[in-house]
């Protein structure tokens, strides 16, 4: 269990059903997922706006991306000092090379500890490792206790945003959902009364869980300390009221020291929510010391592999740099059209589409079109505030995902290419489509076209002049 | 903590950006302190407070002052249990008194370190919480901060936590609402 290899965990949801294009289209006959996703994106931008104006944002980017570059190429060694540290501190570090070992381990835990309850803090690593569904087929009670993830587990349903899990649903939904867990039908659906009703609910969880898993946002080498960054509260109450605390972590998570930690704290609640602090950050260093009264008395530390050793040194080793805000999915048009759901994985928008199948590996065929999900308009590299080329990863995971086209294929881009090299072949080329619409077209419109042009007109119309007629 | 006086500028920096981030304070004497703490903890309508066992909680006298406007003071480590603490049994609105090892200025962020007087989680278990600061523990910036928290050759704390401002969602509708899981109200005495 210790010596980490190619991981062969699927990342990509089991129980989502039909294919991405079917997802996708049914996620836009949905008003209310469109107007949620609206207001969820344009608050965002607001909020994020300020900070760039205000805080500098822009300006911290260039240090966040060195740093996280220096920790992915040192990422062996920071990994050993990590470990080393966590030890000495009293802690015990477990090395996972997939999600499959990571669940075997904190179940077999979980078990011999006698636990009944586990209260977990919002992880999208366990989420990756499918930990939920682990414990619960062992027969532990699990309770998400972020807000968000907790609407989600009564709804039955995945996150929709690394961040935002829940932000595809509005208060009517959510209060909804409340009176029918409590079996009660007096909880207005005000935020406040929401809030109040989930604190109290979740406090009786609280108190009986005997485990707490987190995840780590960040882990600092130099004293082996897990950084947990929120704003409920909830983390907190996790790593400290159950008696023994496991955090998981995507092994990538990793820095070298508190200088790099302090820099990266900042940016984080930046570009996540727009805020210039989250409101707690939890900085574990081991188990309570002798005299505490609270914090755990065990702390566990699992390092997942799960496929990402495997991308250092490949042209898609950038994509381990991410912290995990979420921006680029809130700057995606494609995901502020159709939300996360539709990605099927627990890592939506553009790093999703990059990372799934690049974590799950090419023997699983159900990512395969993720990297599709774009226009490459770019907007994701612009947000990433460690600048990660999420566009260009797009493109190469793009052709990883492509076979080898036809010889038709082939020398229709060929010749479409020589076409377009030519200023006077161009605009005759140009001047014949429009032709051709036109002549297919009736009342200014062209609604179908035949062989692979019906990929566009299925979805929508072809104006056969500019501006259009209405 | 022998550190040079805090300066204006660090102070009002500090002031407004815990005004920012929803918390309140006020600057006093180190002799006001306590009737000031217990004002706004009695202000609360709450009966009961848990403190952190610090040096500075206890120099101010606030125990004391707490007595006399009615609020029964716990001590950490405390004898309630668990539920009691959550707020699940006995009286729901209790104040958690801490003493933060420091405190960033351009944040509005209290650091507070796990200790065997100082449990990890006196702010967020209660409804509300108030900071007891002596003026010359802010710093500028949260790398200053973490810097000497983690300064080679100290023992690093088994946990700090970085509180700014009072516990808050924004997981409905992506408005944020006070008062998730931890403190809904957060007030800082910042003692010159």
């Amino acid at each position: 269990m210790t010596r980490p290899r190619r991981g062969t965990s699927t990342v990509a949801y089991g129980d989502v059903t039909g294919t991405l294009r079917e997802r996708t289209v049914e996620a836009l006959r949905d008003p209310t997922l469109a107007a949620n996703l609206r207001t969820a994106g344009e608050s965002w931008g607001e909020a994020r706006d300020h900070m760039r104006s205000e805080y500098g944002l822009d300006d911290m980017r260039a240090r966040a991306r060195d740093i996280r570059r220096g920790n992915i190429r040192r990422l062996p060694e920071l990994l050993t000092e990590l470990q080393s540290n966590v030890r000495a501190n009293g802690g015990v570090v477990v090395r996972a090379a997939d999600g499959v070992e990571a669940c075997r381990y904190i179940v077999g835990l979980a078990r011999e500890r006698g636990a009944h309850v586990v209260a977990k803090s919002k992880s999208m690593a366990t989420e990756e490792i499918k930990l939920n569904e682990a414990l619960q087929g062992a027969g532990l009670e699990v309770v998400e206790t972020d807000l968000g993830e907790w609407i989600l587990q009564l709804a039955g349903q995945h996150p929709s945003h690394i961040i935002a899990p829940a932000v595809h649903l509005n208060r009517d939904q959510v209060a909804a959902l409340f009176r029918e867990e409590a079996g009660r039908d007096d909880i207005p659906s005000d935020r406040e009364a929401l809030v109040a009703h989930a604190r109290m609910r979740l406090r009786e969880k609280f108190a009986a869980a005997e485990i707490g898993i987190s995840g780590v946002n960040i882990a600092v080498a130099s004293t082996g300390t897990v950084c947990i960054v929120e704003n409920e509260g909830n983390a907190r109450l996790v790593t400290a009221l159950p008696r023994v605390h496991v955090a998981v972590m995507g092994m990538e998570r990793v820095v070298a020291d508190w200088d790099e930690a302090a820099h990266l704290l900042q940016v984080l609640p930046m570009a996540a929510i727009g805020q210039d602090a989250a409101n707690y950050v939890n900085l574990i260093t081991g188990p309570r010391r002798e005299g505490e009264q609270d914090g755990p008395d065990e702390f566990h530390l699992v390092i997942v592999d799960g496929g990402r050793g495997a991308l250092r040194g490949t042209e898609f080793e950038e994509a381990l740099s991410c912290i995990r805000c979420g921006a680029c999915l809130y700057s995606c048009p494609m995901w502020r059209t159709v939300g996360g759901q539709a990605y099927g994985s627990p890592y939506s928008g553009p790093i999703g589409a990059v990372i799934t199948p690049l974590l799950e590996g090419p023997s699983s065929p159900g990512s395969r079109d993720l990297p599709f999900m774009s226009s490459l308009c770019g907007a994701c590299h612009e947000a990433c505030p460690v600048g990660i080329p999420l566009h260009d990863l797009l493109v190469r995971a793009r052709a990883r995902a492509s076979s080898p086209g036809t010889r038709v294929a082939g020398v229709a881009f060929r010749g479409w290419s020589l076409l377009w090299r030519h200023p006077i072949t161009y605009r005759l080329s140009t001047a014949m489509g429009r032709l051709l619409l036109r002549i297919r077209g009736r009342d200014g419109w062209v609604r179908s076209l035949p062989g692979p042009a019906r990929n566009w007109t299925d979805q929508r119309d072809i104006p056969t002049r500019w501006p259009p007629r209405r | 903590m022998a550190a040079a006086p805090v300066t204006d500028r660090l102070l009002d920096q500090f002031v407004t950006a815990l005004t920012r981030r929803k918390a309140s304070c006020e600057v006093v004497a180190r002799a006001d302190a306590a009737r000031a703490g217990a004002r706004w903890i009695a202000d609360r309508g709450v009966v009961r407070a848990v403190l952190a066992d610090d040096p500075v909680i206890q120099g101010i006298g606030l125990p004391d002052a707490l007595r006399a406007a009615g609020v029964d003071p716990i001590m950490w480590p405390t004898s309630l249990g668990r539920r009691e603490q959550l707020g699940l049994e006995g009286p729901d609105d209790v104040c958690g008194v801490t003493a933060p090892a420091l405190a960033v200025a351009e944040r509005g962020t209290v650091v507070l370190e796990a200790a065997p007087g100082h449990g990890r989680a006196i702010d967020v278990a209660s409804r509300h919480h108030l900071a007891v600061l002596p003026a010359d523990r802010i710093v500028e910036t949260l790398g200053e901060a973490l810097a000497r928290t983690y300064a080679p050759g100290r023992a690093a704390p088994s946990a700090v936590s970085l509180v700014s401002g009072p516990s808050r969602s924004s997981d409905i509708e992506k408005i944020s609402t006070l008062g998730a899981h931890g403190a809904l109200t957060e007030h800082v005495i910042i003692v010159l």
